[in-house]
């Protein structure tokens, strides 16, 4: 098969200084193929996509060694604007790509650059607007538009452009899990009609399946590149090592490996861990898979927040909330889901009084929230935003903690200085005292969003998307934490698209959709009403998938079984026992 | 055109004819409120205020009053309405244009009008990026909001907190505007010294009306004040 671009011995480095992004990486992208790029944080995927788009060396400075060929022509020798001509981009914010005010400008305006005639211009516009699914919106300004929609205009936007290659790092990254889906058809229809794809995503489940090659990267480096039945068969436990997120199904068939077990490929599908399990016997018709029973709704003592029909609106009759009514327990884990626009983040808002309920009754620790003041409020109720970089207000690390204990009145230099350090070992930020904050790393910016939070005890802690942009691994330590903090009697908020980590970690879950509550239970409940998952484009887990067809073959599954882990051990304990 | 006529006015009367029509074309042509104009407009109207009072007691010609050090000139009231109606003028018929014209005709028709389109479109993508910083300003707002006072409400804390504010924004507004800057060139925008218009816009007759009936309005003034006719003007 012919290759359309390719890499031969690149390094980059951003700085002199700083160590090398990109190490001696030799790769080649075929041409109609569609490419999965994986890694954890800071393995180098982004800078990759800046090589084969000509950012890097066009845009973005840098040290760069090595060869990268775009249909041929080395791309530090052709102009940027040529390069555009056969590469698309869909950068990671969509949103700031954009140069029109309206959808259908939005869509025009890379081919009016590349002088296509008005006719197939508008032409071109129409089909989009119809494959993307956005032309209701056509009119629409572009930043009236929700995050799956503005994704899909992004990836309209350079389809009008005709690229051979198209480049997409994360565009499911905000996206509720039916955007996703949705986003993930879109790629699937490009991929046949011959366009070749590098998707740069975390988002594998079953989508993983549908791909030629899967490149895996770490600390710039090419771990392994390949169809991904076989590349997870030789390098499957490396990836799950180096903390990249898989499909629980593939971490089922790891597990299954690591038990002594031969597969002859690692199941990607549900129906293929279904054969799997088959053909070891391990699910045999009447077995009982039983967890541990289900020790949720803690729904013990006086509530910390009663919210009773509470509605909202931003003004012009539109109710962003419609008569939600919610209870929040000490020490409980909560996470609140719903598709992008479903009244998730306005609820937060009203709780911590950033907005003011205006009809319903919203009780907040035994005190009208309309007699709250903001500032006093932040003592009891904290909010980690998804951006932590707007919550911080000093230039080192440790002054943001020591700010956070001055707002809570406290003064006394050596308490504070005790109180400070205790903060910053508990998150493991020691060694970046004395950095700005905006310096640190992503995963450590969101350990300091939590830190400047967490000083004073507040009583309920709100996590806006707690593992946004976030590897397995970061992901794993940042729930720990969670949970460390509900095991002092804090409840923790998480406020989610992702169905894993409710699964794993929610004690009780609520599904809002279009402002109104539609369920409010335990996350297995859930799963199990398909009707509340449409309406609030959710879907369950792979795993859960999986114990549904089981079920339908008289498995029984009993009690709590949060993750692939639990799901593994149980099958294979029990099965050595049997 | 106007802001020319507006530099030759040697009256405050013909200025203040100009004001009271904009502001009636504005609200009766354009159905703009007045709770609009003069809430984007009342800075400029204010500034021109306080450069019209400074003109009062700084110009030099006949002392009319005197206080101490303060003396106001005939020459100094004059020219004060002048200045007063050369900014709010020009101000108010800028704002009837933004508030009456599609930013992407508006732009089109710089275009047209021989404009090289990478400098059209940086006032264009001026606009774009409004919303986008307001969506900023307010998350920094609210995340700011719930970290609560450190220090009572002390001048300086507030500079301080003002300082980090406005830190924030910049840092996130450059990073923004890079990425637009290299997804514009990732979108080959000039690619070409000429674009495609995906979406002209023409010339019709009847929008010679605007430009002619001011020319004439501003031509009569100029006429009026230059000659025998400065009666009907007041002077």
């Amino acid at each position: 098969m012919a290759v359309i671009a390719e890499l031969k011995n690149v390094s980059f480095q951003y700085d002199e200084d700083k160590p090398k992004v990109l190490n001696n990486l030799s790769l080649s992208l075929e041409t109609g193929s569609f490419n999965i790029l994986v890694g954890p944080g800071g393995s180098g995927k982004s800078t990759l996509c800046h090589l084969f788009n000509g950012r890097i060396p066009h845009l973005i400075d840098g040290i760069l060694e090595g060869t990268i060929l775009v249909e041929g022509h080395s791309t530090a020798d052709v102009e940027m604007k040529d390069i555009s001509c056969s590469v698309g981009s869909v950068f990671q914010d969509p949103e700031s790509m954009f140069a029109t005010l309206s959808v259908e400008d939005e869509i025009a305006f890379g081919p009016e650059n590349l002088l296509f005639n008005r006719e197939e211009i508008l032409e071109s516009v129409e089909s989009l607007l119809n494959l993307t699914g956005i032309a209701p919106y056509r009119h629409n300004l572009v930043w009236n538009l929700s995050g799956g929609q503005i994704q899909k205009l992004g990836l309209a936007a350079v389809l009008a452009m005709k690229p051979r290659l198209i480049i997409l790092d994360e565009p499911t990254a905000n996206l509720d899990p039916s955007a996703t889906r949705g986003v993930h058809e879109l790629i699937l229809k490009l991929r046949s009609e011959g366009i070749t794809i590098l998707l740069v995503t975390r988002e594998l489940d079953d989508f993983m399946a549908q791909a030629d090659n899967v490149i895996v990267l770490d600390k710039g480096s090419l771990v392994a590149s390949g169809e991904p039945y076989s590349l997870l068969m030789t390098q499957g436990m490396r990836m799950e090592q180096l903390g990249i997120w898989l499909p629980e199904t593939v971490e089922i068939g790891l597990a299954l490996i690591k038990a002594g077990y031969k597969p002859d490929q690692i199941p990607i599908t549900v129906d293929e861990t279904l054969k799997v399990l088959d053909k070891y016997k391990l699910c045999p018709e009447g077995r009982v898979l039983e967890g541990p029973e289900i020790a949720y709704h803690r729904q013990t003592g006086n509530p910390l927040i009663k919210a009773d029909n509470v509605r909202f609106s931003y003004g012009k009759g539109i109710y962003a909330i419609k008569g939600i009514s919610l209870e929040v327990y000490p020490g409980e884990m909560l996470a609140i889901v719903g598709r992008n626009g479903a009244g998730k983040s306005t609820m937060a808002r009203l709780l911590i009084g950033l907005n003011k309920c205006t009809e319903g009754n919203l009780e907040l620790f035994g005190k009208n929230s309309r007699r709250w003041k903001v500032p006093d409020l932040s003592n009891h109720i904290s909010l980690v935003f998804q951006n932590p970089e707007h919550q911080f207000l000093t230039d080192t690390v440790a002054q943001e903690i020591e700010y956070s204990f001055q707002a809570q009145g406290v003064f006394d230099t050596q308490i504070l200085e005790k109180e400070r350090d205790r903060i910053l070992a508990m998150l493991n930020l020691e060694h970046e005292k004395e950095n700005h904050p905006f310096a640190l790393s992503a995963g450590n910016k969101r350990r300091l969003g939590v830190a400047t939070m967490l000083v004073g005890d507040p009583k309920v802690l709100i996590v806006d998307e707690p593992t946004y942009g976030q590897d397995k691994k970061m992901t794993g330590t940042l729930m720990k934490l969670m949970k460390d903090i509900q095991a002092r009697g804090i409840a923790v908020i998480m406020i989610s698209h992702d169905m894993r980590l409710v699964e794993e970690f929610a004690d009780r879950v609520v599904v809002f959709s279009e402002g109104q509550k539609h369920f409010d239970g335990i996350p297995t409940e859930l799963f199990n009403k398909a009707d509340i998952l449409e309406k609030a484009s959710l879907q369950p887990t792979l795993l859960f998938q999986l114990l549904k067809k089981l079920e339908e073959r008289n498995v029984i599954s009993k009690g709590h079984i949060p993750g692939s882990d639990s799901f593994t051990e149980l099958l294979l304990g029990e099965g050595e026992a049997s | 055109m106007i802001a020319i006529g507006l530099f030759l006015f040697k009256t405050p009367f013909s200025g203040g004819a100009m004001f009271v029509l904009i502001l009636i074309l504005s609200l009766a042509g354009g159905k703009i409120t007045p709770g609009e104009i003069f809430g984007s407009a009342l800075i400029v109207f204010g500034l021109g205020f306080l450069l019209m009072i400074f003109h009062f007691f700084i110009d030099p010609g006949k002392v009319l009053w005197s206080w101490h050090f303060l003396t106001i000139t005939d020459y100094g009231l004059i020219q004060g309405p002048i200045f007063f109606f050369r900014l709010s003028v020009i101000v108010l018929s800028s704002f009837l244009l933004i508030w009456t014209t599609d930013t992407r005709d508006l732009m089109t028709s710089f275009i047209k009008a021989g404009m090289p389109y990478r400098y059209a479109y940086t006032i264009f993508l001026a606009m774009r990026f409004l919303p986008l910083i307001q969506k900023e300003v307010d998350a920094v707002r609210s995340a700011h909001a719930i970290r609560g006072r450190a220090s009572g409400s002390g001048i300086s804390h507030r500079f301080k907190l003002w300082q980090r504010y406005m830190f924030t924004i910049l840092i996130n507004g450059i990073r923004k505007a890079e990425i637009t800057a290299d997804a514009l060139e990732c979108r080959a925008f000039g690619y070409k010294k000429q674009r495609t218009c995906v979406k002209d816009i023409f010339f019709r007759k009847r929008d010679l009306i605007l430009p002619i009936s001011t020319l004439i309005i501003l031509a009569g003034l100029i006429f009026m004040e230059r000659s025998k006719w400065m009666g009907f003007l007041g002077l």
